[in-house]
Parts: structure tokens; C-alpha cells; sequence
């Protein structure tokens, strides 16, 4: 009998030492899940693509009816949009051709714009919350590589934080921490952009937090959109992240925090564009990472 | 071939769980309370009860085995749910020899169980700091949502499977009882 619980207190040590190894090895900083990771996401992914159908549908039908409540007044508004947009469509063509003129005199081809877009489903939602991740339909088979940015029509959502061959998992924004930096600014006239980074989400104020880095003389205003600004050297520029709700200082007043309230809804996501960054990730850009 | 029942049962829970959050209504989802399905913790308590005899160790097995795929699929932290469902599942297994399976040592059983197992894997990662909310915010926003929609998913459970599964277990472990 004494050898049995003897056998059980080392089991279970066995299971602890087991435990620590694990957790050490999955919070190190690796670049992309091993193999045996992969496959298990592939075949989880594939029974996920097959248990969304029917569950989207019957979600589908709830929000239809909800809409449905909504559509006359968001017609009337839309409708009211439209014909400002049709002004700014003939706007946006003419400035369109202007800069590709510009750009090809100055022989300049490449831009931290541009960017290929991968069109993605989500599968799948982490049922553990404080780890905010969803699943994507979409892996390195087509072209998905780790650190690429995820948007919506509405705006930034997240990055690829591990792919494998058919599917890929997003870090949302509201998990970001400090070891997730998005390079962002906020656009003015003359060359006084406001630069800073995205360093984080609070939680109580459900806001990101866009701390500033070089300061500028004007204050900031609240509603001021913040774009990402592509010095990161991972995120192509003018991905749209959101606007400012309000202007905070630290406890010793040197640098100034602006809380961003995301523009894209972080909760009902489907659909997703992922978005390969055009200019080739060379060395320069490496140090720049590091720098981020 | 029945054998392989279990498993997929189990198998079909993890997937349900990515898509939890979808059909929960989104007012629930959006708001500051925490909900997080617990479902193969709720279905192993049931096997440890029911399935397994006193010298057979599948639940606890198979806590091991769907603990892992979680924590790959969902968190990227290995071991923290597999270590955290086969520990408690274990215990549970050892405190059913004192209790006898009905709904009402289900319930207790059910809500100790996905109890315990929220506050190790809150404990485990608060060491780790993947998370800094404090405790009193934990157990008013987490733990007591979770425990009352988990203990809600046990009782719809019980009826379907608490029969059955002590069938299969009769059917499946007194040839050997290897584990």
C-alpha cells in the first residue's frame, strides 16, 4: 500500500515537472507552432470548417431578423452617404493617377501601401477568454506567413500569430500587450504627424492604448483617427486602427497617453482579409523590427 | 468500433467549444462577464462517475488527451488544461468511491469539478501573466458565470448520457482492466 502512494506522489510530481517544462516552452519566443502542433490544427480545423456551416447558419438567421428591424433608417442614412462618396470617388481617382505619375518619375515602384490581400473565414473563437485568439479558414498553403497584419472593412483586428498548412490563429488587438507593438500615427498636414505606437488594450476603458512618442505641439483632439504608419516594418501603412476617445498623461506627466476605441468590432467577425505586405521583408527591416 | 465512441464524443466537444461563443446570445459575450464552456470537463466528470470503475483510469486518460488538444487549439500554452482536467478529474475519481452516482452528486461533483478547474488554470496563468485581473473581479466576472451556464450544460447532459455511459462502461471495461 505504501508503494502505491508513493507511486501516486511521484505521478504527479512527474505531471508538475511535465507542466512547468511545457508552459516554459510554449511562452518562449518561437517564430511559428512545431509540426505536431500543426497537424493537431489542421485536423481540428478541418472538423471546425464542417460544425461552422450549420451553426453560422442558424447565427445567420438571429442577426437577419435583427436586421431586418434596422434596414429602413440605415437606408436613409446610406443613401445620404452615397452622394457625398460619389464626389469623393472622382476626388480619389484624379489624386490616384496624380501620385502613380509622381511615383513613376521618381522611379519609385515599391510602397509601404501597398499590400496583397488573402480573404479569409474565421472557424473558430477561443473559448478561453483571457487569450483572445479566432481561427482562420486560410494557412501557408495560401500564402499566410506569421506577424501579418488582419483587417476587416472596418478596420485593423489583429496578426497572424501561428499558421499552419490550412489553418492560421489571430491575436486580436484587445489581447496585444507590450510585446505586440503596432507602429502607429495619427495624420496632420505639413509633416506633423503624431507618432506613437499601439502598446497594449485596456480593459476597463475597452480602449487601446496609443502611447506617444514624439510630441508635438498641438494637442490631440478627441474623434482623430489613428492609422498604422508602416515603420514597423511588418504592417504596410494607412491600415485604419481607430480614433481617439481621450488624452491621458502618465503619473509623471512626460509622455501622454491616448486611449483608441478600435473601429473594428472585435466580437462579430466572419469575414477577414489577411494582408501580405508587398515590399520584400529585407535585412533593414529586420533591425527595424527589433527596434519596434 | 464502439470503443472509439468516447473519444469522438470528446473530439466533437473541442470543436463546439471554438463556436460556444457564437451561439451564445452577444449580449452575453459583449458585456463584462466571462464565459467560458467547460464542456469536456463536464463530460469527463461524467465518465469518471459513471464509466469508470474503481481500478480503471479512461476519464483521467482522456482528460490528459483533450486537455493537450485545448491547449493547442485555443490557448498555444501547452499543459495548463491538460494538467488542470486530469488532476481534478482524478480526484473526482477517487471522491465518487464515497458517493453514489446520482443527479444530485453529479451537480455537487460537476460544480466542484469546473470550480476547481477554473480557479488552477486562473492560478496557473496569473503565475505565468498571461493575465492581471484581480481575484475579486475573477469571481464575480469569471468563475460564478462560468460554474451556473456549465452546471446548465451538466443538467441537460445528465439525461442522455448517465444511463448509457454506465452501460458502455459495463460493456467495455469488464473484459480488461489494463488502465
Amino acid at each position: 500500500m505504501q508503494f502505491f502512494q508513493r507511486k501516486k506522489l511521484f505521478i504527479i510530481l512527474i505531471g508538475f515537472i511535465v507542466l512547468v517544462a511545457l508552459i516554459g516552452y510554449s511562452l518562449s519566443d518561437r517564430e511559428n507552432i512545431t509540426g505536431p502542433e500543426q497537424v493537431v490544427n489542421d485536423t481540428v480545423g478541418w472538423a471546425q470548417r464542417i460544425i461552422h456551416a450549420p451553426v453560422n447558419f442558424i447565427t445567420d438567421i438571429f442577426t437577419n431578423i435583427d436586421d431586418f428591424r434596422n434596414t429602413y433608417q440605415e437606408n436613409q442614412i446610406l443613401k445620404e452617404k452615397l452622394s457625398q462618396y460619389k464626389g469623393m470617388i472622382y476626388e480619389v481617382q484624379e489624386i490616384k493617377e496624380e501620385n502613380k505619375e509622381l511615383r513613376d518619375t521618381l522611379d519609385l515602384t515599391e510602397s509601404i501601401r501597398d499590400y496583397t490581400p488573402i480573404q479569409a473565414t474565421v472557424i473558430s473563437r477561443s473559448p478561453e477568454r483571457w487569450v483572445e485568439q479566432i481561427t482562420l479558414n486560410k494557412g501557408s498553403k495560401d500564402g499566410i506567413d506569421t506577424n501579418m497584419a488582419v483587417i476587416t472593412a472596418e478596420g485593423m483586428v489583429g496578426k497572424i500569430l501561428n499558421t499552419s498548412k490550412t489553418t492560421s490563429t489571430v491575436k486580436l488587438l484587445t489581447g496585444f500587450d507590450q510585446y505586440n507593438r503596432i507602429s502607429a500615427t495619427i495624420s496632420r498636414k505639413k509633416g506633423d504627424d503624431i507618432n506613437g505606437m499601439i502598446e497594449g488594450f485596456d480593459e476597463e476603458s475597452n480602449s487601446l492604448l496609443f502611447k506617444i512618442i514624439e510630441e508635438s505641439d498641438q494637442e490631440l483632439k478627441e474623434g482623430e483617427q489613428v492609422f498604422s504608419s508602416g515603420k514597423g516594418g511588418v504592417f504596410p501603412a494607412g491600415l485604419q486602427i481607430g480614433e481617439v476617445k481621450e488624452v491621458v498623461s502618465d503619473q509623471y506627466g512626460l509622455t501622454r497617453t491616448a486611449l483608441v476605441k478600435p473601429a473594428a468590432d472585435m466580437y462579430e467577425i466572419n469575414q477577414v482579409i489577411v494582408v501580405d505586405r508587398n515590399l520584400a521583408k529585407d535585412e533593414s527591416n529586420e533591425s527595424e523590427e527589433e527596434d519596434e | 468500433m464502439k470503443r472509439l465512441l468516447l473519444p469522438l464524443i470528446l473530439f466533437l466537444f473541442v470543436v463546439l467549444e471554438g463556436v460556444a461563443l457564437e451561439l451564445l446570445p452577444s449580449n452575453l459575450v459583449v458585456g463584462n462577464l466571462l464565459i467560458i464552456p467547460h464542456w469536456v470537463l463536464v463530460f469527463l466528470v461524467f465518465l469518471a462517475i459513471f464509466y469508470d470503475y474503481e481500478n480503471t483510469y479512461y476519464a483521467v486518460l482522456y482528460g490528459l488527451i483533450f486537455g493537450l488538444l485545448i491547449d493547442v487549439v485555443y490557448t498555444g500554452v501547452l499543459g495548463v488544461y491538460m494538467f488542470s482536467y486530469a488532476f481534478v478529474i482524478y480526484i473526482i475519481h477517487g471522491l465518487k468511491r464515497m458517493l453514489h452516482g446520482n443527479i444530485y452528486v453529479t451537480l455537487i461533483l460537476g460544480f466542484a469539478g469546473v470550480a476547481s478547474v477554473d480557479i488552477l488554470i486562473e492560478f496557473i496563468y496569473t503565475m505565468v501573466g498571461l493575465t492581471e485581473a484581480p481575484w475579486i473581479d475573477y469571481f464575480t466576472h469569471r468563475l460564478l458565470p462560468t460554474v451556473i451556464l456549465n452546471l446548465v450544460f451538466l443538467v441537460i447532459l445528465y439525461p442522455i448520457f448517465a444511463k448509457r455511459l454506465t452501460r458502455w462502461g459495463g460493456e467495455h471495461l469488464t473484459k480488461n482492466n489494463a488502465l
